[in-house]
């Protein structure tokens, strides 16, 4: 006999999204370098004024992590690099605030930052690996320790597990349920979601259940905590399957942090995140302000 | 008549000339240099090498004319693609990286090979300069069977006698048993690759030694141009060019837009 209960969909809308996130906490944010953050909701965490954050960024991230900074969201950060590769090889306001240690830095690899992941997903308190040994790691960060192998007795790193609160992600597709697929790989959001307590991802479609059935091998994320429709939510970044990055409006940004870096003055940073982060009250909003006709010519084989 | 060859176009054909049939190699957006490298390699003896672009193995040795991505993440190298790796996959296959050929840059290379992407300044707190982040460099370069460095910018700031911190370490401090006491295999870099000359290592005294000097370039300019002691090796050969056939790969099939010119 079937019971009365039903089936709890799973959708909420971008401040809603968010309201899970207290001062204080480690949250991560997915994707790549100058692909595939999820932007409408880094821009309501800003605007939901958190602070103190402990932010793990993608192995490698682009300028989503820069924001956060900017805005004044991180106390520390876990990641490997920041930067928007020839758009900005380093992140102006990452760049300026570990130079005014004005932000904690847990220094390490990629492939620590996924070992690290991996331990959060297994609930060990670390995973081993070598690489690491002889350089200035260890050091910079005291959280990796070394030790000897009890099997063979050689020298390796312990990489503490990386625990996250919260794992914010931008995918292409979900259905209301939070069954979420990714076009293209995902870069590294699965081992992102098996370290995080929860998972809140942002996609471009929700599609009917059935869709999602067609193609089961295909749901990278079985169960995303919540869902947002946020068409174009990864703006200015690329989102695989529907847009490219939007280089002109990166630089934009590049410039006004860049600008920040030079000459210690927020005046133009803070004209940029009023513009485009502070005031819009959603992402359509922060959409119009760049523009329609510039983010609708965005397109991946032109 | 044959053309002449930049600086960076024999350095791409150094590369290439290091780089064997069946290797594995790892070409970054955002390195021009040993991306041409790889792929001059790729077109002229190793159409079993499995070239890794944007994260996707790709095989390109009848692609025209290979273009340029501005990303890692560009969606368009998925058209030549046979496979594309999530990145925590290429971060945890470890096992088939020892035929992998590895390039690394740095704002900071010193004497003994080391490699610095982390900054510049006495105290990590207050750096005079933070630097973007080791990326995968500090495991990419012990996984890989083999690994050069490479800088475009051969000058006494980069060439330094010790990196302020090191994200990858080549021979650390240089004493005999550094790296076999750090847990690492023996063998560090190969090479150090510049737009003046190439170093490899003194297998002795591990320090930089140069190994050849590109055309038109003396032992001098080498000199004053590099931030630690070079030793008087007498001499020192001539960087080989870039044959025609290579030359003409560079610029017709792999660097259209001439990066590299």
């Amino acid at each position: 006999m079937t019971g009365t209960a039903e089936r709890r969909p799973v959708l909420v809308d971008e401040a809603a999204a968010v309201e899970g996130v207290a001062d204080g906490m480690t949250i991560a944010i997915g994707g790549f370098i100058n692909a595939a953050h999820p932007m409408a909701l880094v821009r309501q965490i800003v605007r939901s004024g958190a602070r103190d954050l402990t932010v793990v960024g993608s192995a490698s991230s682009g300028l989503e992590i820069d924001m956060l900074i900017a805005a004044g969201c991180v106390n520390t950060l876990v990641s490997t690099y920041v930067g928007a590769e020839g758009l900005a090889p380093i992140g102006p306001a990452f760049r300026k605030a570990a130079q005014d240690g004005e932000i904690d830095l847990f220094e390490l690899d990629e492939a620590h930052f996924y070992a690290g992941l991996r331990a959060a997903a297994q609930r060990l308190p670390f995973n081993p690996w070598r690489a690491g040994l002889g350089t200035s790691y260890p050091d910079l960060n005291p959280r990796l320790k070394t030790f000897h192998d009890p099997i063979d007795g050689s020298l390796l790193i312990a990489v503490p597990s990386i625990d996250i609160d919260i794992a914010f992600l931008h995918a292409a597709i979900s259905d209301a349920y939070g069954n979420v697929q990714h076009e293209g790989t995902g870069f590294g959001d699965r081992a992102i979601h098996a370290a995080a307590d929860r998972t809140v991802a942002q996609v471009e479609q929700i599609v009917s259940n059935e869709r999602i059935r067609q193609n089961p091998a295909a749901t990278s994320i079985p169960g995303a905590d919540a869902v947002v429709r946020v068409p174009y939510g990864a703006h200015p970044f690329a989102s695989h399957g529907y847009y490219p990055a939007d280089k002109e409006h990166i630089l934009e940004y590049v410039d006004a942090a860049t600008d920040w870096l030079k000459t210690g003055s927020r005046t133009r940073l803070d004209e940029y995140l009023d513009c485009y982060v502070r005031e819009p009250v959603d992402n359509v909003e922060y959409i119009e302000r760049v523009g329609l006709r510039q983010v609708l010519a965005l397109t991946e084989y032109s | 008549m044959t053309a002449t060859a930049t600086p960076k176009e024999i350095m791409a054909t150094v590369i290439a000339n290091d780089l064997r049939d069946g290797e594995w190699v790892e070409v970054g957006a955002n390195l021009p240099v040993p991306r041409a490298g790889a792929l001059l390699a790729h077109l002229t003896h190793g159409p079993n090498m499995t070239v890794m672009l944007a994260m996707t193995k790709a095989y390109l040795h009848d692609v025209p004319v290979i273009e340029e991505f501005a990303f890692i993440t560009d969606v368009a190298a998925t058209r030549w693609a046979e496979a594309y790796y999530p990145h925590d996959r290429l971060l945890s296959e470890m096992r088939f990286r020892r035929r992998g050929v590895f390039f690394a840059g740095g704002i900071q290379l010193d004497r003994f090979g080391n490699s610095n992407l982390i900054g510049i300044g006495a105290d990590p707190r207050r750096l005079d300069f933070r630097g973007p982040g080791g990326i995968g460099t500090c495991n990419a370069t012990l996984q890989n069977g083999r690994y050069h460095l490479v800088t475009t910018s051969h000058s006494p700031r980069v060439l330094v006698e010790r990196c302020d911190y090191v994200s990858a370490v080549g021979y650390g401090d240089g004493s005999s048993d550094f790296r076999e006491n750090h847990g690492l295999d023996p063998q560090g870099p190969a090479s150090i690759i510049t737009p003046l000359c190439v170093f490899d290592f003194d297998p002795d005294t591990r320090c930089a030694r140069l190994r050849s000097i590109h055309p038109g370039v003396t032992l001098e300019d080498v000199r004053e141009q590099t931030g630690f002691e070079i030793g008087d090796d007498g001499d020192v050969p001539v960087t080989p060019v870039p044959t025609e056939e290579q030359l003409e790969l560079l610029r017709t099939r792999i660097d259209v837009r001439g990066s590299l010119r």
